[in-house]
């Protein structure tokens, strides 16, 4: 017999997939772009160009991006409202990191209102994206973001943004393998959240050393390890 | 803690205070304004949270010096097996029968107690609260096994130790409400709850029980079932009964998952 599905069922599923599908997979080549930035601007606008390449671009962007990311966000807002959290009296891990979870879900939905209204849209008076946002303007990528992380406050706030979201979808991992069933028991579930934490960690080093990227090349690691690409030169593969 | 032949050493209190302070949250009946009263009565030795309500109870008068009513709360079988005396004992929820006066005195380093009423369940008066919502849960999730006849059937299937063991572990519920009043996920009756879920487990692991599978999962995947579980898994860390209780939730998850899933597909 076939049991008849609630609202509350779709939409709590909904909300952990579009979390995890679409947004986690965004992420990652958000992330994967970003770190190009190691390798200086020529490297990081040649990226931006490419994704202005990408085919429907506007059918991904609002249907991949968009709208996914509104839901999950709208419906994670009602969620954390749901909550009537006790860590003060309860205060074991898992609690805490139902806290967390929410905490920075709040924190990101006004972070990438204002990461889209200032990098994607270019709204935000003031700043060097005003007016002429990263997207769409290829050519400059590099220099805009450049420019903005001179002021270590809006640095600051990226990297608080990056870390936040290295630490939702790292934990939303474990929180969607425990909710689908897939990791059940108590040991099981220990080296699920091992693994979770570990990822926000790394990837949070990553983001944060995209990021610092900006503004000193190669971010924090030594130069060395990056190929440093002078501006027009063209980027031939390295032969072995 | 050192253990020998498992014996283990507990820690004692080794100068108590004069006098314990019970602050204790008061309420003359439903829907009545809640507010706090302060006892005080001398420190015995061996003390727990009921007899010192008991003490209280003898001579109801607060600490300031005044006249009042003797606070209510309810008890049954005092060794921690009925749920009945489930309260809130310095900001935690336990049962006030095992709940001793000295280990609360040792953990908090001063002489006061605060007792207050569960806050999920409806407070009837005083410390005393109104379950009822965990035994309509118990029936919306089919939390017992059909009586199979009017007459004898000869002896039903047996049951391997493993399925014994586990179904012994979630057998022990006493219906306390600790999972419930300790799970920031869990008010106003928009999830079902640990409680339930595990008992759900139970009558699905039961060879004769199983035949009334899909109705217990009618009865957890509606928009006041399991869904609402939030992993915050505070249940299974203040369960007095030690009842795995995250195991049978995502179990159950795993069912109501698989059905969703693929479900549909059978029809
Ligand atoms: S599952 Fe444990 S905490 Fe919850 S009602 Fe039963 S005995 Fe009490």
């Amino acid at each position: 017999m076939a049991i008849k599905i609630s609202k509350t069922f779709l939409m709590r599923k909904l909300h952990q997939i579009t979390g995890i599908v679409p947004l986690g997979t965004f992420y990652f080549v958000h992330l994967f772009t970003n770190s190009k930035s190691m390798s200086g601007d020529q490297v990081f606008n040649d990226s931006v160009a490419d994704i202005h390449h990408i085919p429907y671009l506007l059918f991904v962007e609002i249907g991949g991006i968009f709208l996914p990311l509104l839901f999950h966000s709208i419906y994670g807002i009602f969620i954390s409202a749901e909550a009537r959290n006790n860590v003060s009296n309860y205060g074991y891990g898992r609690n805490w990191f139902y806290v967390f979870q929410r905490v920075t879900g709040i924190f990101l939905f006004f972070f990438l209102i204002f990461h889209l209204a200032n990098l994607r849209f270019g709204l935000i008076p003031g700043l060097e994206s005003y007016g002429n946002p990263v997207a769409g303007n290829a050519d400059r990528a590099f220099a805009i973001v450049a420019a903005e992380f001179k002021n270590i406050w809006i640095l600051i706030f990226y990297i608080l943004g990056v870390t936040a979201t290295a630490w939702h979808l790292a934990y939303g991992f474990f929180l969607f393998a425990v909710d689908w069933g897939i990791v059940i028991g108590e040991k099981a579930q220990r080296y699920a959240l091992y693994g979770s934490v570990g990822l926000s960690i790394l990837l949070s080093i990553v983001g944060i050393n995209a990021a610092v990227a900006f503004i000193e090349p190669c971010g924090l690691l030594p130069r060395a390890f990056c190929e440093q690409v002078e501006k027009n030169e063209i980027v031939k593969p390295q032969k072995f | 803690m050192s253990e020998t032949n498992g014996h283990q050493e507990k820690k004692r209190l080794t100068n108590p205070p004069k006098t314990i302070e019970f602050r204790v949250s008061r309420r003359e009946k439903l829907g009545a304004a809640q507010y706090t009263e302060t006892f005080e009565i001398p420190y015995r030795k061996s003390l727990n949270v009921i007899s010192a309500l008991i003490e209280i109870r003898k001579n109801p008068v607060t600490k300031e010096g005044k006249q009042t009513t003797p606070p209510v709360w309810s008890m049954s079988c005092l060794e921690q097996v009925c749920g009945t005396c489930t309260m809130v004992i310095n900001g935690r929820v336990r049962q006030s029968c095992s709940a001793l006066i000295d280990d609360l005195l040792l953990a908090s380093g001063g002489n006061k107690i605060t007792l207050e009423p569960m806050s999920k369940f409806p407070n009837v008066r005083d410390l005393q609260v109104d379950r009822t919502k965990m035994f309509d849960h118990l029936k919306q999730v089919h939390a017992w096994v059909e009586l199979d006849g009017t007459h004898s059937l000869g002896p039903g299937p047996t049951m391997t130790q493993e399925v014994q063991q586990e179904r012994y572990a979630y057998s022990r519920c006493m219906t306390c409400g600790c999972c419930l009043e300790a799970c920031p996920q869990y008010h106003d009756d928009n999830y079902i709850g640990p409680q339930a879920i595990a008992q759900a487990k139970l009558f699905n692991m039961h060879p004769t029980g199983k035949a009334d599978i899909d109705a217990r999962l009618e009865g957890l995947v509606g928009d006041d079932g399991i869904t609402n579980c939030g992993n915050a898994q505070n249940c299974v860390q203040v369960c007095p009964m030690s009842i795995p209780l995250t195991r049978a939730i995502y179990e159950t998850n795993r069912d109501v998952t698989i059905n969703a899933l693929f479900g549909w597909l059978r029809k």
